[in-house]
């Protein structure tokens, strides 16, 4: 009866967000920020894969997301690829890295992986900083013109087919967060979040499942690329694979709306990117670095007005918190 | 003659210098009750953290149904068969007792069967009152019994109880006795029980195997093993008899058991 | 063909610039090792003490070797407060939430650097800055090593040393070292762990800002050089091992040799890269990163 309920709300949700664009002007500015926000809930989803559902917070997102933009970028510029075409090569990029981080990284937790996606997502940035000749280097890249409407090309006039591709994007994400959640996965996940090796021992292949979680994760974080440079038509690489444009603030989006849960990334992207555009169109360009700063603050406050709230709020985790020191404790004395 | 369900060939763990299990070489057929006992710091829980998989031999191997183990993952052990309850319990506590013991079932099933099997195993081990209620909010008496319910459902061959019924009243421990009994006879499930509650495991276990600083001084029925001389003396030389765990935890794993060895 | 002068070139650049990594470093280690907090925000201090080195030296003219201990005593009561307010609510707080703390604090700190001091990039000018000692002359071959990084390399060795002594031989350092291993036992033991995790931190950002101030003058400042500095800080650390602050001096002076050493061989902006490498395969293969919640 309650999931009919939910389900019910979610609909309603969509096709709330569907009939939008109806009333909005396709060229204002309004229509760019809640794209914005379909694309950050659609990241916090797919971030949520793993750092909510296993607990293993990643600091280093933009990674994938940079290769996904890059790769339909670079495939449009060279070999004119469609970049329905050329997202296929950013997901599988993506899903190699992730491949290749997984190893050093599957038996670390906290802090620790923390540091090790953080390291990832920056040797990223250094990358495509200084590999000039395919990614244009500090100075950016920008997507081939092409004059007229083309879904093929993903290219309009306004942003309101955008919007949609979003939308559309964001659901599928969302169902299939929802369904793994739901799922024999989801309980596995669950199980390496809380206690991993007792997870091993009644049976949970702790490395296949974090695997799994984390290759579908960079895959549709790399598409949501993709999307993001086919809307933005320019990006550099101290933007796309930059810690506080991206990394931080897909995870940001999970956690607030409440970590590992289905409507976290929603109210969290809902929450966060008109707030964040509000600053920035308030405060404008009169003090550099001013939106940031208040992003910065508000990041602290939040976390300092209720620790456990973050966490908590939504994902109604009373308990367990000496267990939490007890552990944070643990792993300074291996 | 038929292969031995488990057995361990000169089984050795060294820790930095601190040997916590040496040479132990150790044979149990199926639907055994093997007892497991020695002082704290004996190395019977780093035993059974060798013989699962949660890290390697130093040298020696582990045979289940005649194949090796050793050096294999923990879970590809547990689909073989071979799985422990944790000492200290280490339940999902944020989960459900339900979903607990759900996530042991997954192994051999998809989630509606895990479901349903899960349900049934709580029935069984009394725990059906407390299907949803979370893990952390348990007693530790009722923890322990999850432990056992989310290890049966990965159907074990051979299941490795490591001190299930520390701090439970006399009619709670009989009830595990009944329970344990009732699984080998009806399902063949073997079981290696570590216990300090000495008149408990001479109760339910057909054989005791004793281990002294990482080394087996004593393995036969238990009467004999009562009135082993070694055992005796290593057992007075420990401290002997217990009526609790007041004395503290017995071995930990890793680090911990291994400075225990050396006490 | 690489010249014995230029390998011994090499080597001492690497030195004088891994002493560097070593003393800031140290400040990170400290906080990781008394608190078991990881403080992603803790390269800004760095960048804060080249400020305040500067200030001091803009208006009171001090040289930025003086600066330094300005620097030093600025951002020792600047982290003892902010650890009182910020961090301290946190310490038993959900990784999670330690982990964003830090971050958002770095975000606050860069973009008040930004909005108080501008964008601008601030040097000094110093009488030595631009002399060198040349050692073992021969035949147009010859050791550089610039009095600026000596000066930075010689303060920095001793700020060590003196944490070292203060953590070894004084008894508010047994007592951080005690909190730092135990911080229960510590306080059975009669030990204000609270009073040690506030002297902790505003130590660990001390030394890190007493580094950068010793480095201001042959390093520009600017609000974003702090991020410049995040990872290799981390590897230093990491390398010799989270929480130990011998360790720390190791890792830092490897840190500041791998990037010497690899200078020869590859582009300036690759360097990064292999020490991004390393970071990851020593998280990946030291014990302190491996899980390590042991139950059963």
């Amino acid at each position: 009866m309650a999931r009919r309920g939910t389900l019910a709300a979610y609909g309603g949700l969509a096709i709330l967000f569907a009939l939008l664009p109806l009333v909005l002007d396709p060229r204002g500015y309004e229509m760019r920020v809640l794209c914005l926000v379909l694309l950050f809930a659609a990241l916090g989803q797919a971030w949520n894969l793993v750092g909510g559902l296993a607990n293993q917070i990643s600091l280093g997102h933009a990674a994938y997301f940079g290769i996904g933009a890059y790769a339909s970028t670079i495939l449009q510029q060279v070999a004119g690829l469609s970049p329905w075409i050329g997202t296929l090569a950013g997901m599988a990029l993506a899903a190699l890295l992730a491949l290749l981080l997984s190893v050093p990284t599957f038996r670390l937790k906290g802090h620790y992986f923390a540091l090790a996606t953080l390291a990832a997502g920056e040797a990223m940035r250094v990358i495509a900083n200084s590999w000039s000749d395919l990614t244009g280097g500090p100075v950016g890249i920008s997507v081939p013109f092409n004059p007229g409407s083309s879904v093929w090309m993903m290219q309009f006039q306004t942003v309101r087919p955008n919007y949609y591709i979003f939308l559309v994007t964001l659901i599928l994400v969302t169902a299939l967060f929802w369904r793994i959640k739901t799922g024999a996965m989801g309980y596995r996940l669950r199980a390496i979040k809380e206690n991993e090796q007792a997870a091993e021992v009644i049976g949970v292949d702790t490395y296949r499942v974090k695997l799994v979680a984390s290759l579908l994760s960079a895959a549709i974080t790399a598409f949501l690329g993709t999307l993001y440079a086919q809307f933005q038509f320019f990006f550099d690489p101290d933007t796309i694979f930059g810690l506080a444009a991206f990394s931080v603030k897909m995870a940001l989006v999970a956690i607030l709306g409440g970590v590992g849960t289905v409507a976290g990334p929603l109210i969290g992207a809902a929450f966060i990117i008109p707030m964040e555009e509000l600053a920035n169109s308030y405060f404008g360009n009169s003090a550099a670095g001013l939106s940031q700063f208040a992003y910065g603050i508000v990041l602290v406050a939040v976390i300092l007005v209720n620790p456990y709230g973050i966490v908590a709020l939504f994902a109604r985790l009373r308990g367990g918190r000496r267990r939490d020191r007890a552990s944070r404790g643990g792993e300074a004395r291996p | 003659m038929t292969a031995p369900l488990l057995e361990t060939r000169n089984l050795t763990r060294r820790f930095g210098g601190l040997v916590a299990v040496n040479g132990v070489s150790l044979s149990v057929s199926a639907g055994e009750i093997v007892g497991l006992i020695g002082p704290n710091g004996a190395g019977k829980t780093t035993f059974f953290n060798l013989l699962v998989g949660l890290f390697p031999p130093s040298s020696g191997e582990v045979l289940f149904e005649g194949a090796r183990i050793s050096g294999r993952r923990p879970h590809v052990i547990a689909r073989a068969g071979l799985t422990k309850t944790f000492q200290n319990v280490a339940l999902f506590m944020e989960s459900s007792v339900l979903d607990n013991v759900v996530t042991g079932a997954l192994l051999h099933s998809d989630l509606g069967a895990a479901r349903a099997q899960a349900r049934a195993t709580l029935e069984r081990v009394g725990l059906a009152a407390v299907a949803e209620v979370r893990a952390g909010e348990l007693s530790f008496p009722e923890r322990a019994r999850v432990e056992v319910a989310r290890a049966l459902c990965t159907r074990p061959k051979l299941l490795l109880l490591d001190e299930v019924m520390a701090a439970l009243t006399p009619p709670e421990m009989e009830e595990i006795i009944a329970l344990v009994r009732s699984l080998r006879d009806e399902e063949g499930i073997g079981f290696i029980v570590v216990e300090h509650h000495m008149k408990a495991v001479m109760k339910l276990c057909e054989r005791i195997v004793v281990l002294n600083f990482g080394e087996m001084i004593g393995d036969g029925r238990p009467e004999a093993i009562a009135n082993d001389d070694r055992v005796i003396e290593a057992y007075l030389g420990g401290g002997f008899r217990r009526p609790d765990r007041a004395g503290g935890s017995d071995d930990a794993d890793g680090a911990g058991g291994a400075k225990g060895a050396r006490a | 063909m690489q010249t014995i002068y230029t390998l011994t070139q090499t080597l001492v650049d690497g030195l004088l610039i891994g002493g560097i990594y070593a003393v800031i470093s140290i400040g990170l280690s400290l906080v990781f090792g008394v608190m078991h907090i990881v403080n992603f925000a803790h390269a800004e201090f760095l960048m804060i003490g080249m400020f305040v080195a500067w200030y001091a030296w803009a208006w009171l003219g001090l040289d930025p070797m003086l600066g330094a201990f300005l620097a030093l005593g600025v951002t020792f009561l600047l982290g003892m407060g902010m650890q009182r307010v910020l961090i301290k609510p946190i310490l038993a707080a959900p990784q999670v939430a330690q982990i964003f703390l830090t971050v958002g604090l770095l975000f606050a700190l860069e973009n008040a650097a930004l909005l108080l001091f501008g964008a601008d990039y601030r040097s000094v000018s110093t009488p030595y800055q631009t002399e060198a000692l040349s050692l073992f002359a021969s035949g147009g071959e010859r050791i550089i090593v610039p009095y600026a990084k000596l000066f930075a390399f010689l303060m920095a060795l001793g700020l060590g040393a003196s944490v070292w002594l203060f953590l070894q031989r004084t008894r508010t350092g047994q007592a951080m070292r005690a909190t730092a291993q135990d911080a229960t036992a510590a306080r059975l033991m009669g030990i204000d762990t609270d009073r040690m995790y506030m002297l902790a931190f505003g130590l660990g950002t001390g030394t890190t800002a007493f580094g950068g101030a010793v480095i201001l003058p042959y390093i520009t400042a600017s609000p974003t050089v702090g991020s410049q500095y995040v990872v290799l800080m981390f590897t230093a650390v990491v390398l010799g091992g989270l929480g130990s602050v011998a360790g720390a001096v190791v890792g830092g002076l490897l840190v500041g040799l791998i990037q010497s050493f690899s200078a020869l061989v590859l582009p300036i902006q690759l360097q990064n890269l292999i020490l991004f490498v390393i970071f990851i395969a020593v998280l990946a293969l030291k014990p302190e990163g491996i899980l390590s919640r042991r139950t059963g």
